[in-house]
């Protein structure tokens, strides 16, 4: 798994102009998180992919775009999962490193989950 | 001030001198502003051609050039023209008009999602639904088009925008915006690399027609004793009279252009992206050569040719740090004095002498005709290559085409801007007839405006390259290739109120080009050329450059 993550302004549009670059390259991206952040009207975007090759070509795209401020590659120590799980005993949140949530959702077998890479 | 006034006075901070558009609807408050500026307007009569002229203006002028267009379809047609300028990275501002604030997603009467629309095909683009922002965005536009790599900026600009009231504070407010990141660590190793160098040649693109690098690229040239190659987008960045100068390389380019491409031990690249049309097929590309590649944009570097060593910079700086760096490298004169000896059995004779005309014997008349400063556009197909291929673009001239989209129609009414932007100058526009009707209908803003181009129409009755195409790779199976139908071109340009004449014979070429150099008023000249002249040599689509189908040219292939 690799996680780039991306410091940006916070506006209509900026979303779709990011996705824009990976359609472009044709990538298919795994996981994505936005939100705000420390800074008051910016946001950081934090996006999990699978070839580390694709991501280094698509970063220096992401570098050139407006309202991009920061764009890097996240190591992967600082990568971290979160997911929810449904199952009959009801909601379950679970988080953690991306294998550790990974190895949870496995074992459960949920009948519902969504899992998210996340990385600061 | 209203936001309208706001934008005329932006404009004119800008020190913009011309704008090219047609008004709609919601442009309407800042068209009644406008009429009160001293900016000259331009009314083509396509929204595509607005935008082709402001690109034409702004490649001459190397400023950013303006086009106006109302909402919906103004907006969708300007699309192919914005999008001709981000391919060949042409500093544009396109302002479209949109519909109210407060309708805008209620799909309004003429109104289409233009701010999406021009996402992809502009270096950035701005939809203003707060007034305040107005000013600023205006200005970080004209700084965005034109720092770092040149693009077109497309800002969309509901009415209630153009008529609510704008502060003078916010008028006042500084913008900034990040200058380019520069990365020059690689600078040593490109020096070790091109002071070892047997065979050094030097690729040039259009980022050195932007940065206006030619006379350090000669220089370095002479330096390195490297011939130079140029790509399409490049064609007289450096003059093609100077002895290193090979010429265009690609698809059409030169025989002894793409043996030194692909025979050379070290690649100097500048201010090119690797274009298929140039690098062939790309698997086999530069496997023998180190590639030393420059280029003001990061994500240029190890897009289409990996693994290389890249300098991240704008041509006239890294070219000068190179020339300081390589003071010591002792000159090595058997690869310089080879490539000059091959460059001389690379010059055929097309001055050819017979009816049909060949349009090979057009553009030697040109080249032999056309004044030292002339500008020569083109439209997209064969009359391109034959412009790129034959044409002799010495001293000051310049040559602008639709490099990256190849967009028929941007020929006519970019020479139109470009003689906007430099009255002095003969302008031509090298034709063809497929293209020509695509923006025929700019003989009226060309008359109306006195405009006096030359069109030297390369009369052929056929979309020309697509059918090449389907006689060599496709069995000569014809389909919706041949123009029967045709206008007669010289009355068409004459009912414009343009001056017109058709030459079917080869003596009477280079009369008629004189003629047309001197015309005040626009002119078209309707060469009626040989239906059966392919666009030879040429590199099949996908092959390597050994695998060429010559024509007529008689290269001998470096000896090989």
């Amino acid at each position: 798994m690799e996680v780039i993550t991306m410091l940006t302004y916070d506006q209509p549009g900026v979303m779709q102009r990011v996705m824009a670059e990976f359609t472009r390259k044709k990538v298919n991206v795994d996981t994505i998180v936005v939100g705000p952040c420390e800074m008051p009207d910016r946001s950081r975007i934090v996006i999990s992919l699978r070839d580390r090759e694709t991501a280094l070509g698509v970063i220096e795209h992401l570098r050139g775009l407006q309202e991009v401020i920061e764009a890097d590659m996240v190591d992967h120590r600082r990568h971290e999962g979160y997911a929810i799980m449904l199952s009959k005993g009801g909601v379950c949140r679970i988080t953690g490193s991306v294998e550790e949530v990974e190895s949870v959702i496995k074992k459960s077998q949920p009948d519902k989950y969504i899992e998210v890479v996340n990385a600061i | 001030m209203n936001g309208s006034r706001a934008v005329v006075e932006l404009l004119e901070g800008q020190k913009v001198e011309v704008l090219f558009g047609i008004p709609g609807g919601v442009l309407l408050p800042l068209y009644d502003e406008l009429v009160d500026t001293k900016m000259r307007h331009i009314l083509p009569r396509h929204e595509q051609c607005a935008a082709h002229m402001a690109d034409g203006y702004a490649r001459v002028s190397k400023r950013p050039g303006v086009c106006i267009a109302t909402s919906g379809p103004g907006a969708t047609n300007l699309v192919t023209g914005v999008a001709t300028a981000f391919m060949d990275s042409s500093p544009l501002i396109a302002l479209t008009g949109q519909v109210a604030t407060g309708v805008l997603g209620n799909d309004a009467f003429q109104e289409a999602d233009s701010f999406s629309l021009m996402m992809p095909i502009t270096k950035h683009n701005f939809r203003v639904t707060d007034s305040k922002t107005l000013p600023e965005v205006m200005k970080r536009a004209f700084l965005i088009a034109t720092t770092g790599r040149y693009g077109p900026v497309h800002i969309d600009l509901p009415i209630d925008i153009l008529q609510e009231e704008i502060s003078d504070e916010a008028m006042k407010k500084p913008v900034r915006v990040p200058k380019p990141k520069r990365n020059l660590s690689g600078l040593l190793d490109a020096i070790k690399l091109l002071e070892g160098a047997e065979r050094p040649t030097i690729l040039v693109g259009g980022g050195v027609s932007w940065s206006r690098a030619g006379p350090e690229i000669a220089q370095l040239a002479e330096l390195l004793t490297a011939p130079i190659v140029t790509t399409l987008m490049a064609k007289g960045a450096i003059p093609e009279d100077h002895p290193l100068v090979l010429g265009v390389c690609g698809m059409h380019g030169k025989q002894v252009a793409n043996y030194a491409l692909n025979n050379c031990d070290v690649l100097l690249a500048i201010g090119t992206r690797f274009s298929d049309r140039v690098t062939g097929k790309l698997s086999e590309f530069g496997t023998k050569t180190k590639i030393v590649h420059v280029d003001i944009d990061s994500s240029e570097i190890g897009k289409n040719v990996k693994g290389r060593v890249g300098l991240v910079g704008d041509a006239w700086t890294v070219v000068n740090a190179l020339i300081a760096g390589l003071q010591k490298r002792k000159k090595r004169a058997t690869w310089k004095d080879r490539i000059i000896e091959l460059r001389r059995e690379c010059t055929c004779d097309y001055n050819l002498r017979s009816d049909p005309i060949k349009p090979q014997k057009v553009i030697h008349e040109l080249s032999d005709i056309l004044p030292g400063d002339a500008i020569v556009t083109t439209e997209v197909g064969q009359n391109q290559m034959w412009a790129s291929h034959f044409f002799r673009c010495n001293g000051k001239r310049m040559f602008i085409t639709s490099g990256g989209l190849g967009t028929m129609g941007f020929g006519f009414p970019a020479a139109l801007g470009a003689k906007i932007a430099r009255p002095e100058s003969v302008v031509t526009d090298i034709a063809g007839d497929g293209s020509l009707q695509m923006v025929s209908q700019e003989f009226s803003t060309a008359v109306e405006n006195d405009i006096p181009v030359m069109i030297c129409l390369l009369n052929n009755g056929w979309l020309g390259m697509v059918k090449q195409w389907q006689k060599h790779f496709y069995g000569s199976r014809y389909l919706a290739t041949n123009l029967g139908k045709s206008p007669d071109f010289v009355k068409l340009a004459e009912a414009y109120g343009a001056e017109a004449i058709r030459i079917e014979k080869h003596s009477e070429v280079a009369e008629a080009i004189k003629r047309g150099t001197k015309s005040d008023v626009p002119i078209l000249l309707d060469f009626v050329v040989d239906p059966e002249e392919d666009v030879l040599p040429m590199t099949p689509p996908g092959k390597s450059s050994d695998e060429w189908i010559k024509g007529r040219c008689r290269w001998k292939g470096g000896g090989k």
